[in-house]
């Protein structure tokens, strides 16, 4: 009975589907005129002729998150980096590091190793391009980040832990990587700011173009002919940076090898250390 | 419009086809199949028959299409890359599942003429594992 409702609930369904499409209803067919909300954003995101309310970025989105509601966008930073933050005091302690002597082989078949080999690369370069056309085309920082962060976890489960700990990607390069994001983001912030205490003139925190309050200060939209979009450029690198390792180190510390924290544990109790 | 754009769209076309043919096939065996090892030969049906054959078809399909412009080189370089990773991606990762549940023998290889991994292994084999199943059923 639940076979034949199936049935009947998909042929329907196609059936509509086709008579909407072939009578030429204008339900899934778009209107060619410009709606309202569409032009409020062409007017906001790339409009150089208005250079007091443009973000100068054709992308809408990184517009909305770094320029228009860039305070928004910086405390949903700080709450990511936060859940980062408590995942690490959580592991405080845990040995993050190489065993003395290795048994035996670590990771997966020699097959999945050798394509592994070459994915990362690929993956790597992806990430940098969503990362570094954000302001062009759609992604972002954060975007970039957790895609170049999906490489560590391939090698993670492919070669072992063991083989990013060897090639130097631990907790500390990586909550280093993490500290040199933040602090970029906060510079960038800050950058109108600072600009605008040197020459004497009134600026704002996290400022892009020029503002009707704050005409002479503003970051450079394009630096060699090309369009980087004054802060939204380094927002999106720096975010890059510091998503990326993030989310490196919490994959590092939940793949972490039972073993090793419970040979620790045993050596502390050994030591007089409490149970 | 040449006949060499003709006969790339054509031929592109062709291959979208068969790729959506196989996709069908792909999906039916995935629900039809009854273990573990042929649902996942399905599966790789869907990936290289269903996805990298239809990729190099739009490739082609892009590259003949000349009212696309100059970008048309870069949808189809896009379409390339892509069938490329997927070419190497689906037998590596099907091979891994496949490794990693034959090691681990928690899946009867079923139907069996040889297997020569499980005579050079010292897991437990697939009909003692069954028969440790039927000794715990009352």
């Amino acid at each position: 009975m639940r076979y034949w409702v199936g049935l009947c609930v998909l042929i329907l369904t196609i059936l509509a589907i086709s008579f909407v499409v072939a009578a030429n209803i204008n339900v899934l067919v778009p209107s060619t005129n410009v709606r309202t909300l569409a032009e409020i954003y062409l007017k906001y995101t790339y409009y150089p002729w208005d250079k007091y309310f443009t973000a100068m970025s054709p992308e809408a989105c990184t517009s909305i998150v770094w320029d228009f509601r860039g305070l928004d966008t910086v405390f949903e930073t700080m709450v990511f980096y936060l859940a980062i933050i408590g995942a690490i005091a959580l592991a405080r302690g845990v040995p993050l590091k190489l065993p003395k002597e290795i048994k035996g082989d670590l990771g997966l078949s020699l097959i999945v190793k050798t394509v592994t080999k070459i994915v990362p690369v690929l993956i790597i370069a992806v990430a940098g391009s969503i990362a570094l056309h954000g302001h062009l085309t759609p992604g972002g920082g954060f975007q970039g980040g957790a895609t170049a962060a999906v490489a560590p976890v391939l090698i993670l489960v492919v070669f072992s832990q063991f083989y990013l700990l060897r090639r130097g990607v631990n907790k500390n390069s990586m909550l280093l990587l993490r500290s040199i994001g933040l602090t970029g983001i906060g510079i960038t912030a800050f950058a109108a700011v600072l600009i605008g205490l040197a020459t004497g003139h009134y600026a704002f925190v996290l400022q892009n173009q020029p503002k009707p309050l704050a005409p002479d200060i503003s970051l450079p939209a394009f630096v060699g002919g090309q369009l980087i979009s004054g802060s939204l450029w380094f927002f999106n690198f720096f975010e890059f940076l510091a998503v990326a390792a993030g989310f490196t180190i919490v994959f590092l510390l939940i793949t972490l090898p039972e073993k090793l924290a419970e040979a620790r544990e045993e050596k502390r109790v050994a030591e007089g250390g409490e149970k | 419009m040449t006949l060499l754009d003709t006969v790339l769209i054509v031929i592109g076309e062709i291959m979208i086809g068969v790729g959506a043919l196989a996709d069908l096939i792909a999906a039916i065996g995935m629900n039809r199949f009854p273990n573990f090892y042929l649902r996942l030969h399905a599966a790789t049906i869907g990936t290289i028959w269903g996805s990298f054959l239809p990729l190099i078809g739009a490739a082609l399909v892009a590259a003949g299409c000349k009212c696309l412009g100059e970008y048309r080189w870069f949808m189809s370089g896009g379409a390339l890359v892509t069938s490329f990773v997927i070419l190497i991606l689906g037998p590596a990762g099907s091979h891994a599942l496949a490794r990693g549940t034959h090691r681990s023998g928690i899946v009867p290889v079923e139907p069996k003429v040889v297997d020569h991994l499980e005579e050079d292994e010292s897991h437990p084999t697939s009909q003692e594992l069954q028969e440790v199943e039927e000794g715990d059923s009352p």
